[in-house]
Parts: structure tokens; sequence; C-alpha cells
């Protein structure tokens, strides 16, 4: 090697470091609850996935951010109750067809643009053209069309009756946005640029890192319902993404987030001795299940699907696997939701019997059981699950063998129809979770317990499209007793939702479906 | 030499339809699509069937395979299916991110590993010698991610002396580079090692020990410059793991660059992404190659351009 080569790798090696502390140097804006912050009250959120695009017409993964940067014509209350929104009120006629909504006079957009009919309107007709190929289409099937009465007035006219209303377009897809978005903004609409009217503006978006919203100082269209009123306390709201768990756990008690939504039960116990963290715990809208496809046999067979439902101690897997976070379920809905709720769920429960589930399987033909496939996708707590499903089938002569797959592939297999036993868990506070999973016309997904009966068919469809509320409510206590009777599914347990928070976050408000951070909650600045 | 790198780059272009084969081959094989995640549980078929004709992917696969081949000469790699944008934008908007975090390993690694090595050749069994091969074969036995972990524990979590996670200021890049550069000097050390003792036990240097020059002028000035020939030629590899040497430390320390974007796009099934990011990192590592062997050259007159 010449004296002039070795130059040459020296001169190489120099250059690349010169152009690792440009490159190093040259970050970002750094971070935000640090030295730029000063004074600003900042919020940091963590999350483990980050948003796709930040549209809730084109996305089905919706980021929180997008809650507060919208408003939407019905908020929700505390105790899932539907309140005034953009809209200060509304009522229905008396076919329950038309339903008028009475926009509020002051509500702006983030670009200055007061907030009116047309653009509720140009809202639902985007979500509705099939063209966009929006994924909330499916949830606003029934409207038919929207007519602008005046400025402040719109009317959604429904093909059938459907209470079910105020709950899609109270959910975070029902976002309100400015007639003409994709023509104004173009491209960067939904990355760059989000226009909503909601109490908070976007800033940035990095994708993979964060999503930076600040304060709408001019918000006072705030539903009366909530305490506070006016621009929210915190300026700014950051929404992290941490996909580790580990990190994101370690991260909250170092004080880089604030704030996690959900907090796996293993972790419990250590946050709450650590005095820095308040964690907050309550009751929540998702269900843990363990499904079959009962197009299949032997779980055609409604004596062996009772078996199944007998032979799980719900107790059990509520005290070990979820510490006693939790509670054991028996229905089809969490009692969470007040209305649909069927209160005598306890009653018709089918109870830990493993004599009972053997005496079940012998008169169904099975008298020494029968060897099955049981899946599962391969979370942490799921796959557990799967293991304690083996075991407690195994002892009523159930042999399974576990299979686990990614999410993506769980979801393509289901969708072929290859499942036999299989663990599923939702999310989901609104009864029309059935209609998702059990009407005939969904199937083979989201079906994907492959239960084709007209009776169902029948029971779900004169609920969901009762004329009123109540009416809807009653519907869908009759659809649970029919499913328990059948055991379409075997419901396991309702876990807690656990969130936690460092002590700097003040006036905390729990709520199981989303938080309401204009509504006065504060952050401590040191 | 220009002649040789054209031809390199030439003779590239199959290994990089061949992967493009597999990659769309493989993807689409496993089980699962990205329009459940569009559309998430509850969809009804119809909309589902629609948002699937949108994408394209009701077509037979050999068609939606030779358009997204067509697309590639055009240097078009598609819109991502999830996050509806060009592929192009998305992997530009990631790549510095990557390149930041692994030049930045890549520089740590060589600081570390070519004094260690020496030292460890020239105290040859010795206790130097054992000590320093005994880390370089931890060092090479750890997985990264585990170091990562172990890294972000003690000086992250217990120390706070560097942030845990994210990206952005100097401090954020520490702790990464450090995982990555130092599982990667682990090997550089020992192949610096075993070079520098065949180069020692050569004539050439018993002559210079034997005119009575210094040790450290035989070591520096004489030993050394031949014994990093195969060392600049190993650089040269690595460099194309620059690109894809961080993959899962991206993840574990929630660092937004080309490699989460990938497992992200794999998890998701978003077909356009992933093979947008793996054209990108094959060419990465071809090209290192390139340079790797035109650097050979360079350095050693006794090789020739072909």
């Amino acid at each position: 090697m010449s004296k002039k080569n070795v130059k040459r790798f020296g001169l190489l090696l120099t250059v690349c470091f010169i152009f690792t502390i440009l490159l190093t140097g040259c970050g970002g804006g750094g971070t935000e609850q640090g030295s730029e912050a000063g004074k600003e009250k900042v919020l940091v959120i963590g999350y483990d996935r980050d948003a796709e695009i930040l549209d809730t017409i084109k996305t089905a993964w919706y980021s929180d951010a997008l809650i507060y940067i919208h408003d939407r014509l019905v908020s929700r209350d505390y105790d899932f109750g539907y309140q005034p929104g953009l809209a200060e009120k509304w009522d229905t006629s008396e076919d329950g067809l038309t339903w008028r909504f009475y926009l509020v006079k002051n509500a702006k957009f983030h670009n200055g643009d007061p907030v009116t009919a047309e653009d509720v309107k140009w809202t639902f007709d985007t979500i509705l053209d099939p063209d966009t190929g929006s994924p909330f289409r499916g949830d606003l099937a029934a409207i038919d069309r929207v007519e602008i009465v005046d400025e402040h007035t719109v009317d959604i006219i429904l093909k059938y009756p459907f209470p079910n209303l105020l709950f899609v377009i109270s959910n975070t897809a029902g976002g309100i946005h400015p007639a003409n978005a994709y023509e104004t903004y173009g491209d960067d609409y939904g990355t760059k640029v989000v226009i909503g009217s909601g109490p908070y503006k976007l800033v940035e978006w990095i994708q993979g890192d964060k999503i930076v919203l600040e304060k709408n100082e001019e918000y006072d269209w705030n539903p009366d319902w909530m305490e506070h009123q006016g621009a929210p306390l915190i300026d700014k709201l950051v929404f992290r993404t941490v996909p580790d768990e580990n990190t994101r756990m370690m991260e909250v008690e170092v004080g880089g987030i604030h704030l996690l939504r959900d907090v796996p039960t293993t972790y419990v116990d250590k946050f709450e001795e650590n005095d820095d963290l308040i964690v907050h715990r309550g009751p929540s809208t998702r269900l843990g299940y363990l499904a079959y496809a009962t197009d299949k046999e032997p779980f055609n067979n409604v004596l062996v699907r009772r078996a199944i439902n007998h032979a799980i101690n719900r107790d059990e897997i509520v005290e070990y696997v979820l510490r006693g976070i939790g509670g054991p379920a028996y229905g089809y809905l969490p009692p969470l939701l007040k209305d649909e709720y069927l209160e005598e769920t306890e009653d018709l429960a089918y109870r830990y019997d493993p004599e009972k589930a053997k005496e079940l399987l012998e008169e169904a033909g099975y008298p020494n059981g029968f060897k099955a496939v049981l899946s599962s996708d391969n979370s942490t707590l799921n796959s557990r699950m799967a293991e304690v499903y083996q075991n407690m089938l195994k002892e009523v002569g159930i042999d399974t063998e576990i299979r686990l797959y990614d999410s993506a592939s769980y979801t393509g297999m289901l969708r072929e129809g290859k499942q036999e036993l299989f663990v599923r868990e939702y999310s989901w506070p609104n009864a029309d979770i059935l209609d998702w999973f059990l009407l005939s016309d969904q199937f083979p997904y989201p079906n994907h317990s492959r239960w084709v009966d007209e009776k169902t068919d029948e029971l779900i469809k004169s609920a969901a499209q009762s004329p009123t509320w109540e009416e809807r409510a009653k519907g869908y206590k009759e659809v649970q007793r029919y499913l328990i009777d059948q055991a379409v599914w075997c419901p396991v347990y309702i876990p807690e939702k656990i969130m936690v928070a460092r002590k700097e976050v003040l006036n905390f408000k729990f709520h199981p479906w989303m938080l309401m951070f204009q509504d006065g909650f504060d952050i401590a600045v040191e | 030499m220009l002649k040789y790198a054209i031809k390199r780059i030439i003779l590239a272009i199959p290994v990089i339809i061949s992967m493009t084969i597999i990659v769309f081959l493989i993807l689409h094989l496993a089980p699962g699509e990205p329009i459940d995640l569009i559309v998430g549980p509850n969809v009804t078929p119809e909309v589902y069937e629609s948002i699937r004709h949108k994408y394209g992917l009701d077509q037979p696969l050999i068609v939606q395979y030779f358009k997204f081949l067509g697309n590639l000469f055009r240097l078009d790699f598609g819109d991502s299916i999830l996050q509806q944008r060009p592929v192009s934008r998305l992997i530009l908007e990631r790549l510095p991110v990557t390149l930041k975090l692994g030049i930045a390993g890549f520089i740590l690694s060589v600081i570390i590993a070519i004094p260690l090595g020496i030292l460890a050749a020239v105290n040859r069994n010795t206790i130097i010698d054992y000590t320093c091969m005994t880390g370089a074969m931890l060092g090479m036995s750890l997985p990264t991610f585990w170091f990562g972990l172990l890294l972000l524990y003690f000086f992250a979590y217990r120390m706070r002396i560097f942030p845990i996670s994210g990206y952005g200021t100097w401090k954020h890049l520490v702790l990464p580079a450090f995982a990555l550069g130092l599982t990667d000097a682990a090997v550089t050390a020992r192949m610096m090692r075993s070079s520098m003792l065949e180069v020692l036990g050569q004539d050439y240097v018993r002559t210079a020990r034997s005119k009575g020059l210094a040790e450290k002028v035989v070591i520096y000035q004489h030993a050394l410059k031949n014994a990093l020939i195969p060392i600049v030629t190993l650089l040269g590899m690595r460099l194309g793991w620059i690109i894809g040497g961080s993959v899962v430390l991206e993840t574990i320390f929630s660092i937004p660059g080309l490699g989460r974007l990938m497992i992200d796009s794999i998890h998701s099934r978003d077909y356009p992404v992933v093979q947008g990011s793996m054209i990108v990192l094959t060419s990465a590592i071809i090209l290192g190659n390139i340079i790797a062997d035109i650097l050979y050259a360079v350095i050693d007159p006794r090789i020739k351009f072909d």
C-alpha cells in the first residue's frame, strides 16, 4: 500500500467523520419536553403505532390526534351519552328517516373559514362516494343523501330508520372537513395539512416519530356538558410513536412520555409503586373470547359449543392471566354499554363445569372428545390465552394443537376460512359490533366464526333498523339472548382499561374510549 | 476504472430483478392483505372489494408483477397502499435518518476496531490479546438488539444520561450508534488482528526490524499499510449494511428510519413499500460491494481491473 493510498484512505475516513458530525449536528428541532418547551405546557402521549394517513375519510386506523383536530356533529360524554358537538341540537322526523342538525354559528375551521352546512354535506358526500374508497362508507350505508337547509342547518336523510346514526357520526371518522379540502390542499391533505375545527391544530407530523398539535386559541364552541369552556389549557399535544413495548414503558417512567393509554397488566404493580406515576383503571369496552368455525364439524353442533363454554374456567383466567384486572365475560357485549347490555346474562351463563362439558360432548356423539387446531395471533396476551385454553379444553377431552400467526397472516387465514378454534378479542363501544361479526352478509370475513343463521340476521336487522334508540336497545338484548342460547362464541373475559399518567398531568378524567384533553386537562410545568 | 464500475452496475440489474421476483412472491404468498388494515374489521364485503380493485389487488399476480416492473423502469415504486403516498417520497423521508445512524455506527466501529486489532496482534498471546479478542468474541455473539436494550437500560433508564428513544438531536443517536458500531467493530477487530499477524510474519517486516527501526515505526509505517488492505475491502462491503444493519435497532430506539418503515410495511403487507425499500437496500449492498472492489484495486496496485 503506497503512501498515496494511505493518504487516500485517511482522507476517506476524515470525510466520513465530518459527514457524520454534520449529519448529527443538523438534527431536528429537539425535544418538546426539554429546552424548547420553556414555559409552554406540552403533554406527550405514547403509542405503539403511528397513523398511516391523517385523514378520517381515507383510513380505518384513526390516530387519536384526529379526535382533537376535528369536531363532530355529535359528541359523547364520559357515560357514552350523546351530546351536542358542532350541532347544538338535532331532531328526528316521526318516521325516523330525516335527521335535522342545527350547527353552532360561531365555529371556525383552522383556516379561518366558518363551519357551514356545505362542509357537513361535502364531508358525508365524499365518504359515500365509492370513488373515494372510504372504509367508513359501510358505516354510513343507511344514509340516502345529505341536504342543506340553510347555512347552519343540514338534513341527513336515511334509507331506513337507523337510530345508531348518532354513534356513527360521533366517531373519529365523523370528523367534519372543510368543503373541497381535496381540491384546495391537493396531495398534502392528510400528511402536511389537515383542517378541522377542533380544539387543536396540526403543527407537524414526522412519520414514524410524532404528531405535534397546538391549541386552537379561538376555540370557544365547546359543548355545554364539558366542565371546561374555551381554549384548552395545554399548549401542545405530542403523539409519540414508540413501537417497542419495553421502551414505551421505560419512557413513561423517566418522563419522556406523560401518558400511556394502554398499559399491559404485567406493569400495573410496578407502576403503582412508582410515586411519579398514577395508574388510572376503569371498565373497558374490550371483550376476549374463544371462537370456532360454526360451519365445520364438530362446531356446527350446539352441544359441542355449549360444552366448550362449560370447559373454560373464566375466574381462573381473570385471576392468573389478567392478574385480577378485569372480570369474566358470559355475554357478547361489555356491560359498559348500559342501554344494550342484557342484564340477565349472568343468569343465562354457561358456568365452569367440566363434568357437564363432558356430558354434553358425550351427548353430541364425542364421548372421547376430539382433536382440533387452536389458532391465535402472536400477541403476548392472545398467545398466552391460547395456551390456557388448550389446557382447559384438554381436561374435557378436546385435544388442540396451537398455531400462531402474525397479525396480517392471522386475518388472511380467517378470511380464507382455515380456522377451527381461534382466539379473538374486540374493543368497540357499540352493539353494532354484532352486525359486523355475525350477519350472514359479512361472511366469510369479518364474520370469522362463519355463523350464517337466518334468525340471527332477522333479529339483528330488526334491532339495527328500529325507529328509536330504546327499541334498538331492546332488539339487541333479544339478539344477545339468542346468541347465548346458541353458544355462537365462548365469551371469556373483559379486561379493565389501564392508563398511566405522570403526576404532572392534572385534572385527569378517565374515559374508556377517548380522552378529552380540551376538557380542562392540564400539566404542571416546572 | 469507470468502465469496470459501469460493467459492475449493469451486472447488478439482473440481481435486482431476481430480488424483486423473490420479494414479490414471498409477500404475495403470505396470507393477509393490506386492505384488511385500511378498512379495519367493520367493512362490508362490497367496500372491501371496491378498495381491492382500486389498488389493483384483484388482478392476477403476474399482471401485478409486470405492472410493478414496468413502473420500476421509470423509477416509480408506486404508491403506498396504507399511507396513500408515493413510495419514493416515503423512502426519501426515511433514508437520511437511517444513513445518519448507519454512518455514525460505521465510523465508531472503525475507530474502535482498528486500534483494538493492532493492539491484540502486537501483543499476541498476552493478556491484552486475550482481553481484546474475548471482547470481540462477545461483541460478535451478542445480538445487536439485545446489546441495544442493555445500553438503553443502563445509560438511558438507570443513569438517565441519554434519551431512551426518539430522534432529533445528537444525543438520540449516541446509544443506537454505539449498539450498531460495537457489534460491527467486533468482526473488524478480529479481521484486523489476523491480517496484522500475517503481515508481521513477513520478510520485509523482519528486514525492517533488522535494520534497527523502532518497533513503532515497523508497525505503523511498514506493517499497518499492508495489513489494512483486507480491512478496506471488508469495510467497503459493510457500507451496504449501513442501510440494512439498523432495522431492529430502529424499532427499539423508536427511530423513524427506513428499517422501521420496512418492518411496519411487512407487518401490514404494504407491498409497494416493502418492494421499494428492498430495492434500495439491495442496491446499497451491491454498491458497497462495487466500492469495495474498486477500493481494493486502487489501494493494491497488484490487482487490476478486468
